[in-house]
């Protein structure tokens, strides 16, 4: 009998040898990759921006109170917290972002979650047009209301700038609640993210069992409790993430509080980086962690609902209430009146606002004269001659808006490709390794910076990159950069939703007959989930189109869109801030009637397909 | 999960702070001797510097006023008629929300910055974070000293390329009259101004009024109101009488302590000085008023509820009493690792010391040259006096009372008057 010496492996071998078989697999690869990305482009922002807080920075206030010019000091932490001014620069703003953010999300959950209810489950008229046009809110730039509401209902009377349309047209004055400060500023954001709600509520609604209802509506269960303990408790996750995106989103919002006269932390952070650069810096920490905190509730709300995931099997049976012969008339009427305000008003104002003399003269409405409007904002050619321009060339023949529009364009595309592909590799490769500790840290470091405010991570990565090794500052690299890295979530989430759905069979059955990773995805893993992982371009695109936030402080006004759009606006040129807005708001439908056509894709299918 | 983390961080960590916690390098470049030459030399001279350095290049600036970007297409001009196969491309950049101090800041790290020069306004922050820090150099062409009777050597202040006034004008269609300018702190007065958080020169414009010579200024103005309306201000200048000494201010600081207090107080926040124009010249902003960049009216339309007339500039009454606004300057520096130092400085020389390198500014009223010479071929050229009814500078300066900033001063001030300032409560209506 011969003995065989099986000569133990040594363990370097063994190590190399995990190793070896470890990267043999595509999506550990992609894993790692990702991982150290993700990492360095969420964490180093964060630690630059940690590190700015403790810094001396001369001309400012800790440079005053250390009396020297560089170095380190506790100072900033010290004054903000416990200054004369801590209630005026911490607490207040604190407070206010807090309100403004939990608030946003409420108005948006009812608002939102209503229409995806009536829109998804009931006999409401108009369902398309409803649809269609109750997203519009977030196609436009977040102040697009908040102009609205300030052109509706400001008054020389309460809030002392002009009168708006109540006021002169019918001399109606509503309060300085109403007009300035958190009411309108959590209304605005609230009906801005509004279609959050419906997209992912209504995407439930959609697919929910209704068979779940129907039962309880047989054991004579009351409207009230089918919808307490049958209906919510099924759209728990989508309001967990509505909430998620939304709290995230309006917590680093500057647009909309500094338009309605709100001092948040991200306003404020702007005021104080004139003196108290050191100070801003630890509000920008504070809105990060904020962000993080509630990615932390949210994973706890999301693990204690395990009892709900039983549902989960589709039926394929949706039930359609009958909300009454006049109701679905008068609820649908109801629909197009508040969506014409939120929706078709801000586009009809900011195209007639483009034919108005002056800035806000409305000598039209007074005299029904048409020599009170004037195409000079659009058609004027040059700049030499005075001509009520304020030096500025008509929007066709202006540099400035198209080459704004050039770089928004580069910038959208850029970022959309790269979030989308980066997102669509991370969902793949966090679907194939679910239980494993690497792709659970992938899969949360690179939705990270969805839930760090704008304004913060516009902030952190201008710190990071503005040093004498890098100094990105304006450039389109910087903004591609940034923008890839906070919207990749939007791929990433709706890739991992559409791969979880995909039974590994499909691409073994590929693997066993040799195909190579790269074909199996391009001809089999991303035809099948198209239009899903389109939606995870999409967004990432149309948001890029319209970002501020995010951007302002990465760049000089002129370079995207964008920022000429608040230039012009902060300007008094409302002709030229309204017609890039309409510029924008047409790009995005063409953009998203392009793709829906090709694909079947759409923005109003969103996050998850 | 944890332990990648932490691993993860610590690697971040390290990377970071070699990259951020970096202290800015010590070592000067050349300059300030360059900046010593070209002071000496005439504007051909400093052309045909120009010219040898930057040929076929490009020329970077940035600065708080989007017109540097018309000046240079002149300049090329100009110097193609030294050397008419000269070429430059060049890029002029305007950065928003004060940011124009961070860039110049992360530029000023690099050993051979970005931008040659840049056109820079607010100079309290100009002078603690960008002159005394060493970033920006000041450059005084040959040509602008004379024509200002400077002596280089014993100079100390800026270069400033023109003056912008703010100043206080009203909507004319009501009843009420703005004749001292204590009028617009009375109370139940809401004055339209931009924040003085979001223009840092507004708040400039504070701190100069604690200045003696301006705070005597608002003391004699208030001395000629009457005692029905000193009483309604009384109280406020009590209230301010033991801050002014604790802020060591002189014996009218209390005045400009008050006015500050009620100003601050009472005025409505605008986002520009575009918008309060908007709002002043309609027919239905009866009694309405304002504290905005004079030029704004330049660019009004006459409809039929929208006209200049329907605006009363307050200083033009022959009855005013005080300041009429206040004077901020656009300063002009080459940037410490300028790229192209001479091209700089013969682009500063030829926008302070030429009607055409001035004309991006003059063309429209309500800037003036630092230049005395400029101002009045500008005036010549353009004739604003006489079709605007400006009153110009000189005028602004002695009969306006323009308060005028300081940078040397509303630096030494910033932390205390400011901080003062930052205690009191802005108006939210």
């Amino acid at each position: 009998m011969e003995i065989i010496n099986a000569r133990p492996i040594s363990k370097g071998k063994l190590f190399w040898a995990k190793v070896k078989t470890f990267f043999s697999k595509p999506q550990n690869v992609i894993l790692v990759l990702m991982g150290i990305i993700c990492t360095f482009t969420t964490f180093a922002p964060i630690i630059a921006i940690i590190n700015d807080t403790i810094q001396i920075h001369p001309g400012t206030i800790d440079a005053h109170l250390t009396g020297k010019t560089e170095g380190y000091t506790l100072i900033n932490y010290i004054d903000l917290f416990t200054g004369p001014l801590a209630k005026i620069n911490l607490w207040t703003p604190l407070l206010n972002t807090l309100i403004l953010a939990i608030c946003s999300c409420l108005v948006s959950i009812i608002y939102g979650g209503l229409f995806a209810f009536l829109v998804t489950r009931t006999n409401l008229k108009l369902k398309k047009y409803l649809s269609s046009i109750f997203i519009f809110p977030y196609i436009m730039p977040q102040w697009t209301l908040a102009m609205v509401w300030q052109n509706l209902f400001d008054s020389i009377a309460v809030t002392g700038t002009k009168n708006g349309l109540l006021a002169g047209l019918f001399n109606i004055t509503m309060p300085l609640w109403w007009c300035q400060g958190l009411f309108p500023s959590i209304l605005v954001l609230g009906l801005h993210y509004a279609p959050f709600a419906y997209i992912l509520i209504g995407g439930i609604f959609r697919n929910m069992d209704a068979n779940l209802e129907e039962a309880a509506t047989i054991l004579d269960t009351p409207k009230w409790k089918i919808m307490t303990r049958v209906t919510l408790p099924l759209i728990k996750p989508a309001i967990l993430s509505t909430i998620l995106l939304v709290f995230g989103s309006s917590m680093g919002s500057y647009p909309v509080p500094h338009f309605l006269r709100l001092t948040t932390l991200s306003t404020k952070y702007l005021e104080m980086n004139v003196s108290r650069a050191g100070e801003a810096s630890i509000l920008a920490v504070i809105m990060m962690f904020l962000g993080i905190g509630i990615m932390y509730f949210n994973q706890r709300s999301l693990k204690s609902k395990k009892s709900y995931t039983t549902v989960t099997g589709k039926s394929g049976q949706t039930s359609v209430i009958n909300i009454g012969k006049a109701g679905k008339h008068i609820v649908a009427a109801i629909f197009f009146i508040i969506t014409f305000f939120t929706s078709v008003f801000p586009i009809i104002s900011f195209a007639f606002e483009t034919f108005l003399p002056n800035p806000g003269d409305y000598s039209f409405f007074y005299t029904w004269n048409a020599n009170n409007l004037t195409t000079k904002w659009w058609t004027t050619s040059e700049n030499l001659t005075e001509s009520g321009m304020y030096g500025q060339k008509g929007m066709l023949y202006n540099e400035t808006i198209w080459r704004g529009f050039g770089g928004t364009m580069l910038v959208s595309v850029c970022s959309a490709l790269l979030a989308g592909t980066l997102g669509t590799l991370i969902g793949y490769a966090v679907s194939k390794n679910r239980r494993s500790k690497l792709s659970s840290y992938v899969n949360g470091v690179a939705f990270l910076p969805y839930l760090m405010p704008s304004v913060a991570v516009g902030v952190a990565f201008f710190v990071l990159f503005s040093n004498e090794y890098f100094n990105l500052y304006n450039t389109y690299l910087l903004i591609i950069i940034v923008g890839t890295v906070k919207y990749i979530p939007f791929a990433s989430r709706s890739s991992l939703n559409s791969m979880l759905q995909l039974s590994g069979e499909i691409e073994e059955a590929a693997l066993i007959q040799g195909i190579p990773w790269h074909k199996r995805m391009l001809n089999i893993i991303i035809p099948i989930q198209k239009s899903t992982i389109i939606s995870g371009y999409l967004l990432p695109f149309m948001t890029c189109l319209r970002e501020l936030s995010l951007f302002m402080l990465l760049c000089v006004q002129g370079f995207i869109l964008s920022t000429s759009l608040d230039y012009f606006d902060e300007m008094g040129l409302y002709a030229f801030s309204s017609g890039i807005n309409l510029i924008l708001i047409v790009t995005i439908l063409i953009f998203n009637t392009l793709v829906n056509k090709i694909t079947g894709a759409s923005l109003d299918k969103g996050i998850g397909g | 999960m944890k332990k990648l983390s932490i691993l993860a961080l610590f690697v971040i960590m390290v990377l970071s702070l070699v990259v951020v916690g970096c202290k800015p390098r010590q070592e000067k470049s050349e300059v300030q001797k360059i900046i010593a030459q070209a002071e000496t030399m005439t504007l051909e001279e400093l052309g045909r510097k120009a010219i040898e350095e930057s040929k076929g290049k490009t020329f970077y600036g940035v600065g708080n006023s989007s017109r540097g970007k018309s000046a240079l297409p002149k300049f090329i001009e100009y110097l193609k008629t030294l050397d008419e196969t000269y070429t430059l491309t060049f890029e002029w950049q305007q950065p928003k929300n004060n940011k124009i101090f961070d860039q110049l800041k992360a530029d000023s790290l690099k050993a051979k910055g970005t931008f040659a020069m840049t056109l820079i306004q607010d100079g309290n922050q100009i002078e603690s974070k960008m002159v005394k820090t060493g970033i920006l150099d000041t450059f005084i062409p040959k040509d602008w000293a004379k024509e200002n009777n400077i002596n280089r050597s014993e100079y100390t202040g800026y270069l400033a390329l023109q003056t912008l006034n703010k100043v206080f004008m009203f909507n004319n269609k009501g009843t009420k009259t703005f004749t001292n300018c204590w009028d617009f702190v009375m109370p139940g007065e809401h004055g339209q101004f931009m924040d003085i958080d979001s223009e840092i020169v507004g708040k400039n414009f504070l701190y100069m009024l604690t200045k003696p010579e301006y705070a005597k200024n608002l003391k004699d103005a208030y001395d000629k109101l009457d005692s029905a309306k000193k009483a309604l201000i009384d109280p406020t200048i009590t209230a301010v009488t033991q801050d002014a000494a604790d802020l060591k201010l002189d014996q009218n600081g209390k005045y400009a302590l008050a006015w500050i207090k009620l100003w601050v107080e009472s005025y409505t926040t605008v986002n520009d000085d575009g918008p309060i124009c908007n709002n002043l010249v309609q027919a239905s902003s009866v009694d309405q008023f304002g504290l905005l960049v004079y030029s704004k009216l330049r660019s009004v339309q006459e409809t039929e509820t929208v006209s200049k007339s329907n605006v009363t500039i307050a200083a033009y009454q022959n009855n005013y009493e005080g300041m009429g606004g206040y004077g901020y300057c656009h300063y002009l520096f080459v940037t410490d690792n300028s790229p192209l130092p001479w091209t700089a400085c013969a682009f500063i020389a030829y926008m302070t010391c030429t009607v055409d390198g001035f004309e991006a500014w003059g063309k429209d009223m309500g800037g003036y040259s630092s230049n005395p010479k400029v101002a009045r071929d500008t005036e010549t050229r353009f004739k604003h006096l006489e079709n605007s009814g400006d009153k110009g500078y000189t005028w602004w300066v002695e009969n306006g009372k323009l308060v005028l900033e300081d940078p040397e001063y509303c630096s030494e001030v910033a932390f205390t008057v400011g901080a003062w300032i930052e205690l009191l409560t802005k108006y939210t209506g």
